[in-house]
């Protein structure tokens, strides 16, 4: 237990140091770079919704790139087309987020595990084909690109939060701010009746049941919570992308990004999902720009890692390897790490994995 | 306590299988693109355009930024296309531009004026987006701001340049010569930018239907579109164009643009026996869908989208593009007949020299001309800078020999012209043989794009 009270101070300290680093981020780093930031935060904030659903309440959804987009496209169109400033647009985005994420839940109550995830990935196919036939906005398609002023800070905002002129520091400290947001409520609510009676549907829900937990509702309302993350992810891409867009791929890549950063972060923690967004942005920048940048002038080398077309395969290389070197995510690993550094040589052995469940 | 975390190990391992499979399946995706080559480019020059009223309005521009992008004697441009990703075969586009770059470049460079003596090589940044807007947006705000590029050129894909429209028009850089016969081009409210050498959509539609009233002017068409802008084009010009005439459209089928799965539809068009079939389809749709008319044993008069004009897939359709229309702004490289033209001889020694692109591709035609288009546009340049070069481009007037250029074929525009690729051939598939044939004389549509595009997509 001393070993749990140590990782706790640990985390604590790890979480100021985080907080520090990424508050002075914008004013270390170059305008893309902050933007890079800012990116692994929202993909971060929608990973954090899914491993409500996914981590801890056991259903598992591929399909959350469309709770993002809809979350993108109500700011989009909200700011865009009606005149509205960034902030009010949440309060549309998530409420609407939710309502949408709950109605898709309900049918979910009758599928499990692999359907389910089935079932998701229609959703992540249907929503671009809603978009494309609704939304005809920049040039007739159903892309929503913003104009520089419709982006730019309200006049309450002080100019260090907006800085000189650049519209990627306000868009990163609102993108920031709301991570911090979305990190406490995990916290708090991983802790309260609420967060034990998801661990406890998804552990054994007919024991759940027998206790006087209604099962039903809480799957409902994981999967409704789980939306509302991703649609505010989704909303705070458009201030940092500056616009709106839904294609096949696209939805399809950014739903499994979110379930790679929770496999890769650790399941059912509250900040591992973040820290596997950090690498999942970080890992794809690193192999799609720097290699090649650095790889220029050694020929064998550039016609393989610093191909481009490459990345996605050693990403996907990369990926394998994370996954089977810390099986339980970074967060786990660490876990692990620190309690066999605790206990020493005479320690527990390290836990055998549990058998493949579906 | 420890049961909890055996259950939860337990759950994470179906979600490692699932989080596997998935990689993998992203990993198989990436397989079959290209590599990239050296960089920098360079030419020589003509002459001057005289002063006019200008056409680009410069009033709200950032102070001092007009000459940003030279450095020395070097101009920088910057790109983003698919490298990786679905869409990576468009990297073939990029290994053309290179290579006209790197022969430029060994010429001493492009002469800017033209006549002034003054060279300047040409270097090329590129950027992957896997045809992704949201990326491509990044990707030229890192051009314009760490890149510090003079113009952006050639970017890939409709939906990734209108991603950038608002910045490339309030920071006044050219994105010229955009990979797309898109119409959005034509919206006179953005003129920092110019589409490329590419037919415009609805010309197409246009020189279809002159063909069908002279040879079958009583045609019933089947219609088979994108469900997007781009197969809208189609679509709504031939609506347009074939009032008052015999000609009617007898259905109309449209298909996810993202899956090419076209096979139904076609086979709900054969059933029509219509007399042509127009394709609105672009990449795989195309193949897709002759092969599913082939199946079905239906043998209309065949018109195909311009964009589908590529060894690779007329040659997946074999014999059933056999016969069928289309258009190009350039000379098929794959055809041997052309191999005895100079521009010709010069275009496939100078590819083979500085990459391992398939010369007789016509995606890497596409991008060795609009090199040289880019090229030329810079030496008609008065001054080497970006207001300067973008008035250039809205009224170029030095459109013949450009590249791989169909012989008499003029690329030009005007204050009231923003389209160049207005002059192209009307060509036909010899499957046998395995390469395009002209059919009839070059059609001239200079100045018409605009009058015949569907207006939500112009002005929106």
């Amino acid at each position: 237990m001393t070993s749990r009270r140590q990782l706790q101070m640990i985390g604590l300290a790890a979480s100021i140091v985080a907080l520090v680093v990424l508050s002075v981020i914008p004013h270390l780093t170059s305008a893309t770079d902050t933007q890079r930031w800012a990116q692994a935060l929202y993909i971060g904030m929608a990973a954090m919704g899914l491993n409500i659903l996914t981590g801890y309440n056991g259903q598992v959804s591929i399909g959350h790139g469309a709770f993002f987009g809809l979350g993108a496209y109500t700011t989009a169109l909200l700011m865009h087309q009606h005149g509205w400033q960034f902030l009010p647009t949440l309060l549309v985005s998530a409420p609407l987020c939710f309502v949408v994420g709950v109605l898709i839940g309900f049918p979910a109550l009758r599928v499990k595990g692999l359907y389910l995830a089935l079932v998701t990935l229609g959703l992540a196919v249907l929503f671009p084909d809603l978009t494309k036939h609704y939304v005809h906005v920049t040039g007739g398609t159903n892309l929503v690109a913003l104009n520089r002023t419709e982006l730019e800070p309200p006049q309450w905002v002080p100019t260090w939060l907006s800085a000189i002129g650049r519209d990627d520091q306000w868009a990163y400290y609102v993108t920031f701010a709301l991570t911090v947001v979305l990190v406490i409520a995990t916290y708090l609510m991983v802790r309260s009746r609420f967060g034990r009676a998801l661990i406890a549907v998804r552990d054994h829900e007919a024991a759940a049941e027998t206790v006087g937990i209604n099962a039903a509702r809480i799957k409902v309302l994981a999967f409704g919570l789980s939306a509302l993350y991703a649609g505010l992810a989704g909303s705070c891409s458009v201030l940092v992308d500056h616009l709106a867009n839904a294609d096949k791929v696209q939805t399809f890549q950014l739903s499994i990004k979110f379930l790679v950063a929770v496999v890769i972060g650790g399941a059912a923690t509250v900040i591992g999902p973040l820290i596997g967004a950090g690498i999942v942005v970080g890992l794809q920048w690193f192999i799609s720009e720097v290699l090649p940048r650095h790889l220029g002038s050694i020929g064998i080398l550039k016609r393989t890692l610093g191909n481009p077309a490459a990345s996605p395969a050693i990403f996907g290389i990369l990926l394998i390897l994370f996954v089977f070197v810390m099986p339980d995510g970074i967060v786990g690993g660490l876990r692990r790490f620190w309690a066999r550094l605790m206990s020493g040589r005479s320690g527990a052995p390290p836990p055998t994995p549990a058998p493949l469940t579906t | 306590m420890n049961h909890r975390g055996r259950d939860r190990r337990g759950a994470s391992n179906s979600l490692r299988a699932l989080a596997l499979c998935t990689v993998l399946a992203l990993a198989f995706a990436a397989c079959g693109s290209s590599r990239r080559s050296g960089n920098t480019t360079g030419n020589t020059g003509a002459s001057t355009p005289g002063g006019t009223t200008p056409i680009v309005d410069t009033s709200n521009c950032p102070a001092g930024q007009d000459s940003v992008g030279v450095s020395g004697n070097t101009i920088t441009l910057g790109t983003s296309l698919p490298e990786s990703g679905l869409y990576a075969p468009f990297t073939a586009i990029l290994k053309g531009e290179r290579s006209y770059f790197n022969y430029l470049n060994a010429q001493g460079g492009v002469e800017v004026p033209k006549g002034s003596g003054k060279k300047y090589q040409i270097k090329l940044v590129d950027k992957d987006d896997a045809y992704d807007a949201a990326r491509t947006v990044t990707n030229v705000n890192s051009l314009i701001n760490d890149t510090k590029v003079f113009s952006l050129f050639n970017v890939v894909g409709t939906k990734n340049n209108l991603g950038a429209r608002d910045t490339v028009n309030s920071d006044c850089v050219p994105d010229l010569l955009i990979a797309s016969g898109a119409v959005q081009w034509g919206n006179t409210k953005f003129p920092w930018m110019l589409g490329s050498e590419l037919v415009p959509y609805p010309l197409e539609v246009r020189v279809f239907v002159d063909y069908l009233k002279k040879n079958k002017p009583n045609a019933k068409i089947a219609v088979l579109k994108a469900n997007d802008d781009f197969g809208q084009s189609y679509a709504e010009t031939l609506t347009e164009l074939i009032k008052g005439t015999n000609l009617t459209v007898v259905q109309t089928q449209g298909y996810d643009p993202e899956s090419s799965d076209v096979k139904s539809a076609v086979t709900s068009l054969a059933a029509t026996k219509a007399d042509a079939f127009l394709l609105g389809a672009t990449l795989l749709a195309c193949p897709n869908a002759l092969t599913a008319m082939g199946d079905a044993g239906w043998k209309p008069i065949v018109y195909m989208s311009g964009t589908c004009v590529s060894k690779l897939l007329l040659g997946a359709a074999g014999k059933n593009a056999d016969g069928l229309l289309t258009v190009t702004p350039l000379v098929d490289p794959a055809d041997p007949g052309n191999a005895s033209l100079p521009a010709m001889q010069l275009y496939m020694q100078q590819v083979k020299k500085y990459s391992d692109a398939d010369a007789t591709d016509g995606i890497v035609a596409y991008g060795w001309t609009t090199a040289a288009l880019m090229a030329r546009i810079l030496e008609n340049s008065p001054k080497l800078t970006r207001s300067s070069v973008m008035e250039t481009a809205r009224n170029f007037k030095d459109g013949k020999g450009i590249g791989l250029e169909l012989p008499g074929a003029t690329w030009d525009t005007s204050a009231t012209d923003w389209f160049l690729g207005e002059t192209f051939q009307l060509i036909t598939y010899d499957a046998t043989a395995g390469h395009t044939k002209p059919l009839g004389p070059l059609v001239n549509l200079d100045g018409k794009t605009a009058e015949l595009s569907p207006q939500s997509l112009l002005h929106s």
